[in-house]
This record gives structure tokens, sequence and C-alpha cells, in this order.
């Protein structure tokens, strides 16, 4: 007998065996998808579970969606209020407007002389009385800024404050964005929790996926250990059930992203009145069909890797005997 | 085909099954593995098969040393043996027609060649025209040559038999050896593992016989089997 360094892996030629690569790969995927469709009743189940798993955090994406462009609709409401000092002329004031008005970080200016913001406090504030005891108006000439779409921004605005503050006519400036800033803060504080929360679901599919499978390998037990007594690689034993897994996968994100539809279908009327209470104009936004694609690729990728994580488990651990 | 030399094989627990077995089966030669239960012919079966491995000693089936392969050359080494069992081991749920497909799937064919070579493979064992059936409504004569036309459906170099006429009456048991002839007489080596000394007598082959681990007849009875020693 000659020693024969290396065993013989195939005994086809190799463009024979590119091709039977492929036709493999194809009727194992879709011999996965028969054995689905033989169970139905509990491959329906465990797609449905994973399905809401993934649709709670593709819900909590389109709340963050529609947060962020609620507040970008906001931010351009930042307004700044510049008091000017006491006995300017109108002339200077003038001169300051002009000024302000060709600031690049601008867009809009307005001027309320001492004598309309009395008006305005009168029929506003309802100390309309009480003013009518002072001799003289109290009040400070106001002009008000509102920034660029650039510097509309919590810190941009806050920039051009301290850059009008300069003005020498300017006794002080107001700011008035703690508000939006408060509400920048809670849209990330919501941010980090839909990231939290996501990745906990994302690992409850994974550890379901894993589970699922591991049944599927604890069932066809003899099936594979005739197949590797016979002489089946692990690769070939294996591939059906990454199969299935991507299958759960695909399946659970488009259910994910059904339910998500209909869960914005369900919202839109309420939100669009609430919304319409506020005047505005916005329209709830639910998930692309980029976002479908990515969603759809993200559910399978975990269904590979749940049953991978299975199989490298389980199916070493069945041997013949 | 197969080498042993000094083999010994001792299971987690201290209980040992194989001392010191020696022998040499040659390429093209058919031979019997006899002795009494739990004399160790399954121990010696599953390390021809990598199911266990020695503790001492080397195996060297098809000139490839056991000891040396690694866990993914194993199936490898295993589409050179065809292999038989008592117990069938044929997947109930699936047709006859899928049970034999089974090597030549594993092994990439074609369609149209697992075809060709299945049909070949069940009338040689005399079920043509059954692939159809499930294994279930065959009987157990007809279910061992299901299992015996898987074993050779890949012609593999190698045939290892584990009482393969366990439960059958003495006529099914000869056909069944006579089947085995007709391998051999067409170059496979032939190793069967048998307590039924009956059948072994009728034949003229040579026969290792395993007594407390130990190998009786590994050489000497072979007079064609020079240079034995490892």
């Amino acid at each position: 007998m000659s020693n024969k360094p290396q065993l013989t892996r195939s005994k086809l030629p190799i463009s024979g065996r590119i091709v039977m690569f492929f036709i493999r790969h194809i009727q194992h995927a879709m011999g996965s998808m028969g054995e689905l469709w033989r169970n139905p009743v509990s491959s329906l189940m465990t797609m449905a579970v994973l399905g809401v798993s993934l649709s709670l955090p593709a819900a909590l994406q389109v709340l963050v969606k529609n947060a962020e462009s609620i507040t970008q609709s906001w931010n351009s409401a930042a307004e700044i209020s510049l008091f000017i000092d006491e006995g300017r002329s109108e002339r200077t004031i003038k001169s300051l407007i002009t000024r302000i008005k060709v600031y690049p970080e601008v867009s809009d200016v307005n001027y309320i002389n001492r004598d309309q913001a009395l008006d305005e406090f009168q029929r506003l504030s309802g100390f309309g009385e009480a003013l009518s005891y002072l001799d003289t108006n109290p009040l400070p000439a106001v002009v008000t800024v509102t920034p660029s779409l650039k510097y509309s921004s919590p810190v941009g605005a806050r920039e051009l404050l301290k850059k009008l503050e300069m003005e020498p006519e300017v006794s002080f400036g107001r700011l008035d964005i703690e508000w939006l800033e408060r509400l920048q803060a809670v849209v990330r504080l919501l941010e980090r929790t839909v990231l939290a929360i996501a990745a906990l679901l994302v690992l409850a599919v994974v550890l379901v996926i894993g589970n699922t499978i591991r049944l599927a390998i604890m069932n066809r037990r003899t099936e594979i250990e005739v197949m590797k007594l016979v002489g089946a690689t692990e690769a070939f034993i294996q591939r059906p059930f990454l199969y299935t897994g991507i299958w759960y996968g695909i399946i659970g994100g488009v259910l994910a992203w059904i339910i998500i539809n209909l869960l914005v279908w369900y919202l839109d009327s309420a939100l669009a009145e609430l919304l319409g209470l506020y005047g505005s104009q916005l329209e709830m936004q639910s998930l692309t069909l980029v976002e479908l694609g990515q969603l759809v690729a993200l559910a399978s990728f975990l269904g590979w890797l749940g049953s991978y994580l299975s199989v490298r488990q389980h199916l070493r651990a069945i041997e013949p005997s | 085909m197969i080498r042993f030399e000094q083999v010994s094989k001792v299971y987690p627990g201290g209980q040992k099954a194989l001392s010191d077995v020696n022998f040499h089966l040659k390429r093209g030669e058919m031979a019997f593995l006899t002795g009494h239960s739990g004399a160790g012919k399954s121990t010696l079966l599953k390390l021809i098969t990598v199911i266990e491995r020695a503790n001492a000693g080397r195996v060297l089936i098809n000139g490839h040393d056991i000891a040396k392969l690694s866990r993914s050359d194993v199936p490898f080494l295993r589409r050179d043996i065809g292999m038989i069992f008592q117990s069938h081991h044929l997947l109930m749920e699936k047709s006859v027609f899928d049970n034999v497909a089974l090597p030549l799937v594993i092994e990439g064919f074609s369609h149209g060649e697992i075809k060709k070579r299945v049909l070949a493979a069940l009338d040689m064992v005399g079920l043509y025209g059954k692939e159809r059936h499930s294994p279930i409504m065959l009987s157990g004569g007809e279910q061992q040559r299901v299992g015996i036309a898987r074993a050779i459906v890949n012609k593999p170099p190698l045939l290892l038999a584990d009482e393969p006429t366990g439960n059958l009456d003495p006529k099914l048991s000869m056909d069944i050896l006579r089947l085995f002839e007709t391998f051999n007489d067409s170059g496979t080596t032939v190793l069967i593992a048998t307590h039924d000394l009956g059948l072994i007598a009728r034949m003229k082959y040579r026969t290792l016989t395993l007594k407390q681990g130990h190998v009786l007849g590994g050489e000497e009875l072979t007079p064609s089997a020079g240079g034995l020693k490892g």
C-alpha cells in the first residue's frame, strides 16, 4: 500500500464542483423553505414571535424619526431679543438695525419702539391700569433678530447672541431656546433608550432562532448521524439549518414591517388631530422601502447568526456511535 | 487496505476493548471478523470508521494513518468506506431512492448521474422498481439490501458490514453473502463482522477471531499474506 499524504477531497472535476456548489446551495435554500412550509403552524408561531420582537425596535425608530423631524421644524423658531440702552435716539437705533441686517447670520430683523412695546404690554399683560400711574415709559426699545437657518441651532444662536451683545447700543440680549435644548435632550434620551431596547430585542431574536434551530437539530438527530457516517462534511450538514435561520429572519423582518405600517396607519389620524391643534403641517412618517430593505437584511443576518451559533454548538455534539 | 499495528483501545472508565491487535487485510481481500458479543468486534469497526480513535498503536486505512487525520478529513475517509449496519440506519421518512442517493448527494453528483447510479445499485441488490417505496413498507431482508445499496452506490474501495445477516433466515443470509462475493469479485475489499459461525463455515474465507480483545488468526491463516509486519 502506498502512503498517500492527502485524502481525495472530491471525485468531481473543478468545473463540475463549482456548478454543483451553487446548485446545492439553491437546493438547500429551497429545501429549508419547503421544510418550514411542511410545518406551517410551528413555523408561523416562530415567525410571529420574530416579527413582534423586531417590530418594537422598528416602531421606536419610527418614533425617533418623527420626533427629530418635529424638532427640526421648531429649530427655526429660535429668536433673539435685543434690549436697547435707554436714551438712544431713533437714528442710532435705525443705524444699528441696518448694521445687523447685513450680518450673514441674520435672516430677519424687527424693531419694536418704546411706545409699541408699551402698547403691547398693556394689551397682553393685564397690568395696563398700573402703568398709567407711572410718569414715564419704563420699557426699553426692542430689536428682534431671527437667525439664518445655519445659525438657528442652540449653539449657533448663542454665538450670534454674543456677537450682537457687543454692539454699543445693546444693553443685553435674550435667547429663548431653553425649551428647545430641553426638547433635544429628551430626544437624545429617547434615542438612547431605543438603542438599548433594540439591542435587547435583537438578542432575543438571536436566542429565539438559536433555540428553534436547536430543536430542529434534535428532531433530525438520526438523520445527522447517518449523514456523518456516509461522509457528509459539517458544512454540508449545517447548511440547511443556516438557510432555515435566514428564512426565519427574512419573513420575521417582513412581518415586522407590516406591523409597523399597520401601527402608523392606526396612529396617523389621531396624530394628525393633535398636530392640527398646534397648527402644524407635519405628516407622520413610516418606514421607507430602503428601511424595509435594511430591516430585512438585519433580520436575515440575525437569523443566520442565531442558527450558526446553535449549529456550532449542537451539530458537533452529535456523533455516530 | 486495513492495517492494525499493536492497536489498543481502552474506553474512558477503564473498560479494555482491544489490546495489542495486529492484522492486515489486503486490497481486494474478503474476510470475516468473529467473536462473542463484547469481544471487541464493534470497537474494531469503530476504529476503522474513525467513530473511535485508538489509545495506542497505528491504524492505517487505505494508506492513511488515522491518528494523523484531522476532524475535517474524517468525512472524506468515510466516503471510501461503505458501511452496512445490523440496524440498517435507514431514514424511514425518506424514500428508498433518497436513502440510497444520500452518499452521492453529499459528494455533489449531478441529478442525472445520481439517478443512474442509484437505479444501478438497486438493480444489483434486487430492488429495482421499489425506489419510490418507503423503507417501512419493506421486509427486514429488503431493508438490509437498501442499506447495502447505499453502501456500494459510490463504489467505495472498502466495504464493512456489522452483523449484516443478524435478523435474517439462513436462505436470505446466504443471498446477502453471495452479494458481498460479487462486490469482492469486482475488486472491493470486504470485511464482515458476524457471530454466525455456521455461515462462516460454509464459505472459504479468512476469519479473524476476537477473543478478550486479542485477534487470533490475524496473520497465519492467510497463505498469500506476505510482509505483514509494519
